[in-house]
């Protein structure tokens, strides 16, 4: 329900990667999201693809690993592909 | 072309909402005010407890309620009525309330003018489960109108919340609630979760509610 939310603060902390590293574009994002995290994948996914189009995120994959018993909300890394 | 791995320097995603949560969670701290962030379904009688609560809190009481909801202020409206300060958050529509609400919410509120503020989040047992508000702890309602296996299907509260308040217990002659099995389930997911049966409605467990208050607070300070 709040995925909007969560696509949106991992947008911003790709934007503060991406500052990194001029001219580069976003491949992949690494999650981890417990099952507890009360996060959908599918529906983040949707709505990061759709905050991401226009941006130089658009096209990033969502890599994300359910460690069970545990409600992490983490970003592990940002995979950029540099000029 | 090639590629690199940036880890960012916040690894969780809500690092911003948490820095403004462990702002306010120091501040709650200093002025010794025990803050608690009241989590349930939509209907479970989160305002009804809190309407009880104002009403039976000793004479010159310390406390306050922030109440969040998508539309309306007829919560505020209705806990104002004990005479303690409330505040309605609009949450515009959100599913939840987040850390930089509260704090908003609390400009011009004094808060070593009291020992308990109460923070009621929209009716909702996922999204505010994510959202740090600078609680002390975060406290679960769950009503014998719902199903007992509710702990089941929503691990993630039950796991976070300290106490769990089952509410309506006076409805229990009526509906077919287990609440051996609920309590059962919540220590499933959570095995020290603290239990408390309540009835906003005849008052049932209410002491027990400020008893649990009482300890909490002590353990705090």
């Amino acid at each position: 329900m709040h995925e909007m939310g969560i696509a949106t603060s991992i947008l911003a902390s790709a934007d503060a990667a991406l500052e990194q590293s001029p001219g580069a574009r976003l491949l992949t994002v690494k999650l981890r999201i417990g099952e507890w995290a009360g996060v959908d994948a599918s529906s983040l996914r949707f709505c990061f693809d759709a905050l991401a189009k226009g941006t130089k995120g658009e096209g990033a994959r969502l890599d994300i690993e359910t460690p069970e018993q545990s409600d992490a909300l983490e970003i592990d890394y940002f995979e950029l592909e540099e000029p | 072309m090639s590629a690199v791995v940036y880890e960012p320097i916040a690894k969780k995603v809500l690092s911003e909402n948490d820095r403004v949560a462990a702002r306010l969670r120091e501040q709650f701290r200093e002025q010794g005010v025990l803050t608690l962030n009241l989590i349930s379904s939509p209907g479970a009688g989160k305002t009804a407890l809190l309407e009880r609560t104002l009403e039976l809190w000793p004479p010159g009481g310390r406390v306050g309620v922030l109440t969040g909801d998508i539309q309306t202020d007829n919560d505020a409206r209705r806990l104002a009525a004990f005479g303690y300060p409330v505040k309605q958050i609009c949450s515009g529509g959100a599913c939840h309330l987040d850390a930089r609400m509260v704090e908003q919410a609390l400009e011009g509120w004094d808060l070593s003018d009291f020992d308990v503020l109460f923070l009621e989040n929209v009716g909702n047992l996922v999204c505010p489960t994510s959202y740090d508000l600078g609680e002390e702890a975060k406290v679960v309602v769950l009503s014998v109108t719902e199903g007992d296996d509710k702990p089941l299907k929503y691990p993630g509260i039950f796991h976070k919340a300290e106490l769990m308040l089952l509410n309506k217990i006076d409805l229990l002659p009526y509906v077919p609630f287990r609440v051996d099995a609920a309590e059962a389930n919540a220590r499933s997911v959570h095995a020290d979760i603290d239990i408390i049966q309540t009835s906003a409605l005849t008052g049932a467990g209410l002491p027990a509610w400020f008893d649990w208050l009482g300890a909490r607070r002590r353990t705090q300070s």
